[in-house]
């Protein structure tokens, strides 16, 4: 079970606090979105459930208390982070990027390289090539796939879209769909992009000022044209 | 001709020693952005380690594994203790705190093994190969030989092995590193370490050459600089060819420019760095920093 249940989560930096106490669940192979505007605090949410902030209050991952260890330590426990702007090794070759997504385990990797380029076949041609060369589109898969490397019980996805053509940004997401449904990995996606995101989760979560302001499944958030005017900013 | 190409040997094989501690600074400096001053200091003070072995009747070639052993503890430990508080301070303050350990480590070596100079014994043999009217040392062939060696050895380690790759991450994006499950705290501790090895190896080919005392590192640290600027701080081949540019420039300058001379020579790194720093601010073989968003 690796159900994702945030209580009472406090976080932010140094004295200026930005989540004030935000709560959801997301279930076992199930994918959340979390929705919301610039400067919502969605970035903060993902930074600490993965540990790269502080927080208070309660992140549990299959009923085990993930606040309070350091990044290193939630990437073993199988917590993949896609941080915005990607976190790309630039200098690094493509294939040690994906390898280093693997760098806390020690069976398997061969065969997980090429399960990644199942999933990506444009990153096989480029394998040797420095991954600060690739498009933005390209280090975008480049990070999902360093995530997969992991095998990670909890995926989180920090605006996968940005910065992106609206076809790759498709492209990518129904990937996320495949990933998720195959690998019955759980899956935090932050995304600005509302509609991309409901299209793929379950449930959706709308942060606003650090608070979740309302949480329902995705058809719902969808469906409901007022909620979309006034916290998504778009007509349905 | 033969004087010319003999100079040139002359001066590589210096560079060689050049390179060694060159590459010590880049090596930190690729991990942690940090320019460490105080690496010739640790050098030297892996030299008197390796001579106290040798005081109390350890072999050489024991003594000088027993003090990279030291010299890769002691480089982890001074990460660990001095340099992680002031991680991520503005440059200025690191600098500083390096600029200590530089006069610490000094009045240490002096105050634990007195300012006096000290024989410190060649491990190589004295004689020397001739060919073509060239003469080159077996000291200054064994110079070469130790410093390719280090040079493969760490090629090995970052190339071919998940502790070298890792490191590799870490100097290429810490954050991310982190998400990946590294322990960056250790692999910065690791690169520190590391350093000092290969800057203790410098340490000991300078030993025999100059006489062992406390300050007899200042001036190699110069040429290391000018080594490590020309060839581009972020980079370990840099730092080696630089090294052997260093060395060749210095000799031919000291032999042939009457201005300069064996007194003035040591002016040459200044002269170097500057003109590195004005026509190619980031060396021969380092990185502008230039990548896609």
């Amino acid at each position: 079970m690796n159900e994702l249940v945030v209580s009472e989560l406090h976080a932010g930096y140094g004295g200026a606090q930005v989540l004030h106490g935000v709560s959801f669940t997301v279930g076992e192979g199930e994918i959340g979105a979390i929705l919301g505007p610039n400067g919502a605090g969605k970035t903060t949410l993902l930074r600490a459930l993965s540990g790269m902030v502080k927080g208070r209050g309660s992140v549990r991952l299959d009923g085990v208390e993930l606040l309070g260890s350091s990044p290193d330590t939630l990437a073993r426990r199988g917590v993949a982070h896609v941080p915005e702007g990607r976190g790309t090794f630039m200098p690094l070759t493509v294939e040690e990027n994906l390898r280093l997504g693997a760098y806390v385990r020690r069976s398997g990797v061969d065969a997980d390289l090429d399960r990644i380029y199942g999933y990506f076949p444009a990153l096989k041609p480029r394998l040797k090539q420095a991954a600060g060369s690739l498009s933005g589109g390209e280090q975008q898969m480049l990070a999902l796939g360093r995530a997969l490397m992991l095998r990670p019980r909890l995926l989180l996805l920090d605006e996968p879209s940005l910065g992106l053509a609206p076809l790759v940004t498709r492209e990518l997401f129904r990937i996320v769909r495949a990933i998720n449904e195959q690998e019955r990995t759980t899956v935090v996606v932050v995304e600005q992009n509302a509609h991309l995101a409901l299209g793929i989760a379950q449930q959706a979560h709308v942060l606003e000022t650090g608070r979740i302001v309302l949480s329902g499944t995705a058809a719902r958030i969808r469906a409901d044209e007022q909620v979309a005017q006034s916290y998504l900013g778009y007509r349905v | 001709m033969a004087g010319f190409l003999q100079q040139i040997v002359v001066g590589l094989g210096a560079g060689a020693i050049y390179a060694s501690l060159a590459l010590a600074l880049v090596l930190i400096y690729r991990f942690t952005g940090i320019v460490n001053f105080a690496q010739g200091e640790l050098a030297m003070f892996s030299a008197y380690v390796a001579w106290q072995f040798m005081a109390v009747g350890v072999p050489f070639w024991l003594a000088l594994v027993l003090a990279l052993a030291v010299s890769f503890v002691g480089g982890m430990l001074i990460e660990r203790v001095i340099i992680r508080p002031v991680e991520g301070a503005p440059e200025l303050t690191v600098v500083i705190v390096t600029v200590g350990l530089f006069i610490f480590v000094n009045a240490a070596a002096g105050w634990i093994w007195s300012f006096l100079i000290k024989d410190f014994p060649n491990p190589f043999p004295s004689g020397a190969i001739e060919a073509g009217g060239l003469t080159v040392g077996f000291s200054t062939l064994g110079v070469f030989v130790v410093v390719g060696v280090v040079m493969g050895l760490l090629y090995l380690l970052f190339q071919h092995t998940k502790i070298g790759l890792g490191m590799r991450a870490v100097s290429a994006n810490p954050d991310s590193a982190r998400l990946v499950g590294i322990r960056v705290g250790w692999t910065l501790a690791l690169g520190w370490g590391l350093a000092a090895t290969v800057g203790a190896v410098s340490g000991v080919l300078v030993a025999p050459l100059l006489f062992l005392e406390p300050n007899m590192m200042g001036g190699v640290l110069i040429y290391a600089f000018a080594a490590a600027t020309l060839g581009g701080f972020d980079s370990p081949i840099g730092a080696v060819v630089g090294g052997l540019i260093v060395g060749v420039a210095e000799t031919l300058a000291g032999a042939y420019v009457s201005a300069v001379g064996p007194d003035l020579k040591v002016g040459v790194p200044l002269v170097i760095i500057l003109g590195v720093l004005l026509l190619r601010p980031q060396g021969l073989f380092g990185r502008a920093v230039v990548e896609r968003a």
